[in-house]
């Protein structure tokens, strides 16, 4: 159970990362291309249109596992402290993680934001991820266990 | 044994006498038996393409055989020798295979660095070598001609870069959409350079085509060469949304598309990327919207620019592949010196039946 939920978690994080490589070169390309320059970054670098799908997948998929995690973590949460939600500082900024890449999925899902701006937001999206990841526990103790 | 080298090419002759004097493939068994039996040739390969025809010949001793192979030619073109003379380049090693492997390099095609003449390279001595014109000596120099062109273009930028307007407005679609599949062109107005890029665009799969003019006979015309819908010009404003690379080649006297305009269909295509190809001069479209998120915006000067940057990065690469070459061609005449030595006789190889 805690097992899986470190997994998924973990898992997760990966795939924010991947939206968050593929958001920089996103930015470099455009970068190139509204400059009118056609040198060896722009050849080495995939097509915008090619990093813009990554993006996407990357982050439908790191909310997915996110979900799923933070639900397996409620689950053991529920088994081992006797409650759903342990309210540590941890937990807090995950879910203020999970409803930040919920907008990001959503207004790229329904195409409302697209290209430059997605790339932006999953550049900032990731930097919320290491908030979460390495600060929390260093910054305040909590219930969570410290990773 | 010696390598001779007697040709023309596109610096020496024009197109019409190349094409006299190209060989075709059905020709080169007999021309072979020939160059072996009236001329004596050991070995022998030619190379003939739009841009050049060359016989490479390998002899034991240098006798007069420029000037035979001269004459074998003006035979060949049904010419005087004193027309076609002056127009042909000879060259014995180490200049003769100094020159095919620049050739096989592509350094001296027309467009520098080009690909397709290492194909036809190979192409003219799998052909001799099929027909038995080929030995010991030149087996080796083909083989060596061909690392020789792969390490230049594979060390040196002289095969990278666009070398026309319409190859760097495709280029650069690829880099913004990917797939061009999925991508629909608008193409406004007329015009040689435009319609040369919207045919490359759709040599290169690009999905759907729409042609606008302010005639719509011109428009509809157009559009039946390449399958594609064609509309009036009033339509600009309604089809924005909907396409994603615009070509654009009008004598219109005023921008056809400003900022505002641009950014309303931004909004209603959900911020798609939109390429526009401006080659209007005066422009068509105002230069600020190339300031709009997730629209690219390219004129006649950038693509060029471009162009001309792709040339000078090429020629940079020139001085870097003759050196490249310069070895090669070094170490083929050692093993030449070391396994065949001067002139000496090789056994004529039996000419393989006619397939």
């Amino acid at each position: 159970m805690v097992i899986a939920h470190m997994v998924c978690s973990l898992l997760s994080y990966a795939a924010f990362l991947v939206a968050f490589v593929s958001g920089v070169l996103f930015l470099l390309q455009e970068r190139q291309l509204k400059s009118k320059r056609m040198g060896v970054l722009f050849q080495q670098l995939p097509s915008l249109g090619a990093l813009d799908r990554l993006n996407f997948l990357a982050i439908s998929a790191g909310f997915g596992l996110l979900s799923v995690g933070m639900a397996l973590g409620f689950v053991g949460s529920r088994v081992l402290l006797g409650r759903w939600w342990a309210g540590g500082s941890k937990e807090n900024l995950t879910l203020l993680l999970w409803g930040s890449y919920l907008v990001l999925w959503i207004v790229r899902l329904r195409s409302t934001l697209r290209g430059r701006r997605v790339a932006l937001l999953s550049i900032l999206g990731f930097t919320l991820v290491l908030c979460t990841f390495v600060g929390a526990s260093w910054v305040m103790p909590s219930w969570h266990p410290s990773l | 044994m010696h390598i001779v080298l007697v040709g023309l090419n596109h610096r020496t002759a024009p197109i019409e006498l190349r094409e006299r004097l190209a060989f075709r493939r059905e020709q080169l068994g007999d021309v072979f038996t020939q160059l072996r039996g009236d001329l004596g040739l050991r070995e022998a390969t030619i190379l003939s393409t739009c841009n050049r025809v060359e016989i490479y010949a390998g002899v034991p001793e240098l006798n007069g055989t420029v000037a035979q192979l001269q004459r074998f030619l003006s035979e060949h073109g049904r010419m005087e020798l004193d027309g076609l003379a002056p127009r042909l380049y000879s060259y014995t090693e180490p200049y003769s295979v100094r020159h095919l492997f620049s050739v096989a390099s592509g350094l001296d095609s027309m467009v520098l660095g080009e690909g397709e003449i290492v194909q036809q390279v190979k192409y003219a001595y799998e052909a001799a070598k099929l027909y038995g014109a080929t030995g010991k000596v030149f087996n080796v120099l083909f083989q060596k001609a061909l690392n020789a062109a792969k390490a230049v273009r594979t060390q040196t930028a002289i095969g990278q870069g666009c070398t026309s307007v319409g190859t760097v407005a495709v280029e650069l679609a690829e880099k913004i959409f990917g797939q061009l599949s999925g991508a629909t062109v608008l193409l406004i107005g007329a015009g040689k350079i435009s319609e040369i890029t919207l045919k490359r665009l759709t040599d290169r799969g690009v999905g759907e085509v729409r042609i606008m003019n302010r005639s719509l006979e011109r428009a509809e015309q157009l559009a039946s060469v390449y399958q594609g819908g064609f509309l009036p010009l009033t339509a600009l404003t309604e089809q924005l949304p909907l396409v994603d690379i615009v070509i654009s080649s009008t004598s219109a006297p005023s921008y056809l598309l400003q900022p505002a305009e641009v950014a309303a269909a931004m909004r209603r295509r959900h911020q798609r990327s939109l390429c526009i190809v401006d080659l209007g001069v005066p422009r068509n479209v105002d230069p600020s919207v190339g300031t709009l998120e997730n629209v690219y915006l390219f004129n006649v000067d950038d693509l060029q620019g471009l162009v001309d940057r792709s040339y000078a990065e090429r020629q940079h690469a020139l001085q870097q592949s003759e050196a490249i070459i310069a070895k090669k061609v070094e170490h083929f005449l050692s093993w030449c010196q070391r396994e065949v030595g001067a002139p000496c006789a090789l056994s004529l190889s039996e000419p393989a039946p006619a397939p």
